[in-house]
């Protein structure tokens, strides 16, 4: 059930920048959405537009059966985590977090059992009374958190909450954000540039660059079935293949020959070192040109006709060590492979 | 859209301030220096200046005495900055205060107290000259300069300990790990980090200095600037020359123009923020490097408020008319109860009341700067910079041309006084508020809207809390400055409006330096009493008194 949509949604900044450019993305009641990508890409602007603080050049929001942008953003209520924290300075953490439940008229019992539930999630309890200012930014971010989760509101905004706590504080808190949300059943949407953090917590994830969504789907669908190129790159890593006669030897005998792509990609775990029993895919011969051994996984890099290309081995034995400059083949397979047009948009390969 | 409408009053109102109170006045100034005596347009007096060797030197020395001081103060500020804020200096609090005196010190009252030590007839000189050594008396260009290093180097002291203070030591970490000297740390991180203080506190240096006119006219003996050109040529009772003195007005004006303007261009790259949370430590210093980094310090500091010491003293000696006598008393002090007890009271409730609006209009004006972009604020904060580069007395002189005659008579009013205070201190309010507003990220705001509060809520609950302690401390600075205020008073007063300032100035020129004294140290109290409630508010913030 579609709860919040923004449609066709653009900002522009200045005359001739546009930070969102026709953004439309709609998410369910109680669904974790994250938005992923660069620097610069329009992540916070879209939440701040959503949130009300920065009104859109065009487009709709819709939240429910409303307008959005016809109610003013202290009216929507809302949640939100800022990037910079914006916790108040003058304030005790207690009375940051229960900031929002005075304009709510909690009643003053009620206020302290749930800001003191808020402040034991985030692993503040102990802080309760100090003040805010000489606070790591970490402690800041947290408090950022439970002020924004006390309120229960309708929707709640994360603009990349977590991007300074340690990395164990981090998985965690990450697990108390996503069981929070789902207990409270709230539409969330989460910040991030952390590939990895974002296919660890999301429903659903949206991947954007340059002001415009490039794929929106399922972790696994980001992942493993990439609609761009750059959803592929940054999602996850890719050996981007070098054309030419090898290349073309390839594709034709993995027939795919009537696939007119400007470029092809292969993910470094979707390739094996060759073995007997392999009966589909083709493969490549090349030489090790470097063997890093990480326990779990095994890192290849080996020289080819189609350029290096990493190789990903799950579960290397105990005498799957490679030297430099041993030779070996690469096995790829056909479903493996990824096309993109000149666009880098994603060919189908059919079958 | 009632929000609108009241910024748009205020735009209004703000704009009409400024076209009645400043901008009317400077350029009826600037106009006047186009005219001859009998109204018609003329250069005549721009040629007169660039003819007259007489204006050639009051220029030249101005440009002395402002480098000069500039030199000063820039050396004494920036050694002592460095010292207190990266070594370990016993007693570094009491150096402070005694920085923040020679700051809120009485104007020229510095000038006569080294005439006392050092004059020609001065204490130590002729203790020296009894034991042998002969130095020249202090008259001159070189007392001149001697006076403005030790009275303006507060200012780039107070501008760079608070940069130094902020330099996030990750940053210099971060050039030692890559192996620079604590040298070449020193020039390639932290020089360019403070120089936009370094620079700012010249400019504050650089600009009262030329302004100052009280420090030459006792010191100089001859050695004119242009402000005691303008004050001389304005008040000379036969063949007073409103005209010239207009002229030469503008001319201050300019070179202070360009000196703003030169400022802003060499820091225009130079903008970096602080970081509270990785702050610089204090070395502790050895053997004679500590020695002489606590004597440098302590002598830089104690001859900055050598003045106000000496006037302490000096208002407890008796007298004898204006002889001093041996013994103390408090003879001068009640001299002042019973004569002059209108002068002090003048003196609190003009600066009170010019508090009072340069808190109420500097605030709602800040907001405003602060929190509408638009081509019409920036408008206004170019139009803010005008007072700073008037000298006082030049505003002194805009306000008799404009309000002698015309519909709205004011000369010889408290009114008069207590605007010309207003009007030269405002833009300072307006950026202290506007500043503090933005240093609040606006995301502060938008959370307290997010979580339910409407726009003029959060600003209450939220920016006004964290924005008040600095207005109030403003306003007491603000108060520190009007009650000091000499330049524009001085060409403004008339026998019912004396204040504290113009009053010692007077009594100086009559050689009675007892009361001169007593009065000068009533005043210091005043002063230091409003620094230390604006302290209370901004813990102990000294760079918010520049
Ligand atoms: N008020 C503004 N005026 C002009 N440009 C802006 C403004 N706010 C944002 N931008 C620009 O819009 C683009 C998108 O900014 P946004 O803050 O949404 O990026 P982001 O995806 O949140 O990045 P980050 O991950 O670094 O937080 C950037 O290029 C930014 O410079
Ligand atoms: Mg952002």
């Amino acid at each position: 059930m579609t709860y919040l949509t923004v449609g066709n949604a653009t900002k522009q900044f200045g005359v001739n920048f546009k930070a969102l450019d026709g953004v439309s993305v709609s998410v369910d009641k109680g669904e974790f959405f994250t938005l992923l990508g660069p620097s610069g890409c329009g992540k916070t602007t879209l939440l701040r537009a959503i949130a009300g603080f920065n009104d859109l050049t065009s487009g709709d929001i819709k939240l429910g059966d409303y307008d959005l942008r016809k109610i003013p953003p202290h009216q929507r209520d809302i949640g939100m985590v800022f990037q910079d924290y914006a916790v108040f300075p003058h304030l005790s953490v207690f009375d940051n977090v229960a900031f929002g439940l005075k304009p709510r008229k909690v009643p003053e019992a009620e206020r302290k059992a749930r800001v003191d539930e808020a402040l034991a999630t985030v692993r503040l309890s102990a802080l309760a009374d100090r003040m805010p200012s000489a606070m790591s930014g970490g402690q800041q971010q947290r408090i950022g958190i439970a002020r924004a989760m006390v309120i229960k509101p309708r929707l709640l905004l994360m603009d990349e909450p977590l991007s300074n706590l340690d990395a164990k504080l981090r998985i965690e808190l990450r697990e108390e954000i996503r069981d929070i949300q789902k207990q409270i059943d709230i539409a969330a949407i989460y910040v991030t540039h952390d590939q990895e953090e974002a296919l660890a917590i999301s429903d659903r994830i949206c991947v954007m660059s340059g002001g415009h969504v490039e794929q929106i789907g399922t972790p696994q669908d980001i992942y493993g079935d990439p609609q761009t190129r750059f959803v592929a790159n940054f999602v996850g890593t890719l050996n981007t293949l070098k054309s030419g006669a090898d290349l073309e030897n390839l594709t034709r005998n993995l027939g795919l020959s009537d696939v007119k792509a400007e470029t092809w990609a292969v993910r470094p775990e979707r390739l094996g070192l060759s073995n007997p029993a392999a009966r589909e895919g083709a493969t490549i011969k090349g030489t090790v040109s470097k063997y890093v051994y990480l326990g779990r996984e095994a890192h290849l890099q080996v020289s080819t006709g189609i350029g290096e290309l990493v190789v990903h081995i799950a579960n290397p034995g105990r005498n799957a060590g490679r030297a430099v400059g041993e030779p070996v083949s690469v096995l790829i397979t056909r479903d493996a492979l990824m096309g993109f047009d000149t666009n880098g948009k994603r060919l189908s390969t059919g079958g | 859209m009632s929000r609108l409408n009241f910024w748009s009053a205020v735009a209004i109102f703000t704009w009409l301030l400024l076209a009645i109170f400043l901008l009317l006045p400077v350029g009826t100034v600037l106009l006047s220096s186009f005219h001859d005596p009998n109204g018609q347009f003329t250069l005549a007096n721009y040629a007169a200046f660039l003819s007259e060797p007489r204006f050639h030197r009051a220029l030249l020395n101005t440009l002395v005495v402002g480098f000069g001081g500039l030199a000063g103060a820039l050396l004494l500020g920036a050694i002592m900055a460095f010292c207190i804020s990266r070594f370990v200096i016993f007693g570094s609090k009491f150096v402070s205060l005694l920085a923040i005196l020679a700051l809120v010190s009485p104007p020229f009252i510095g000038a006569y107290s080294w005439i006392v030590l050092f004059g020609a007839g001065g204490l130590v000189r002729t203790g020296l000259r009894d034991v042998g050594i002969m130095i020249p008396p202090i008259y001159g260009l070189i007392g001149i300069l001697i006076v403005f290093a030790l009275k303006f180097y507060p200012y780039v002291y107070l501008m760079v300990s608070g940069a130094l203070a902020n330099v996030n030591r990750s940053l210099e970490e971060a050039a030692e790990g890559l192996g620079l000297t604590p040298w070449q740390r020193t020039f390639k991180i932290s020089f360019p980090m403070v120089f936009p203080a370094l620079s700012a506190g010249g400019l504050l240096a650089f600009i009262h200095a030329i302004a100052d006119f009280g420090t030459p006219r006792l010191l100089g003996r001859g050695y004119n600037v242009l402000a005691t050109e303008a004050f001389t040529l304005y008040s000379a009772e036969v063949g007073s020359n409103m005209s010239m003195a207009t002229t030469i007005s503008v001319v201050l004006i300019i070179v202070s123009m360009l000196f703003v303007f030169l400022q802003r261009y060499m820091s225009r790259r130079n903008v970096y923020h602080g970081n509270m949370i990785n702050k610089p430590i204090k070395i502790k210093l050895k053997g004679w490097r500590n020695v002489a980094a606590h004597t440098v310090v302590y002598l830089i500091g104690l001859l900055g408020a050598l003045p106000v010491i000496i006037s302490i003293i000096y208002s407890f000696r008796l007298t004898n008319g204006p002889v001093f006598q041996s013994g103390f008393g408090l003879q001068s002090y009640t001299r002042i109860l019973f004569n002059l007890g209108d002068v002090v009271r003048n003196s609190l409730t003009f600066s009170v009341m010019a508090v009072i609006l340069i808190v109420l209009v500097g605030t709602i004006v800040g907001v405003y700067v602060a929190r509408r972009t638009t081509l019409n604020t920036s408008l206004l904060d170019a139009a803010f910079m005008i007072p700073f580069v008037m000298p006082g007395i030049v505003i002194g002189i805009a306000y008799i041309a404009v309000f002698n005659t015309g519909p709205v008579i004011l000369t010889g009013t408290a009114t008069i006084i207590i605007l010309s205070v207003f009007i030269r201190r405002l833009p300072y309010a307006v950026r202290t508020t506007a500043s503090a507003l933005r240093q609040i990220s606006p995301s502060m705001e938008e959370a307290a809207i997010s979580l339910g509060y409407s726009p003029f809520q959060a600003f209450l609950r939220i920016t006004v809390p964290l924005i008040v302690p600095g207005i109030i401390a403003g306003g007491m600075l603000s108060f520190v400055t009007a009650i000091n205020e000499l330049s524009s008073s001085l060409v403004l007063y008339v026998g019912s409006t004396v204040t504290m300032p113009v009053r010692i100035y007077l009594l100086i020129l009559d050689g009675d330096f007892g009361t001169a004294a007593a009065m000068a140290s009533i005043l210091l109290l005043v002063s230091g009493l409003a620094v230390y409630i604006a302290f209370r508010f901004l813990g102990r913030n000294e760079q918010a008194l520049l």
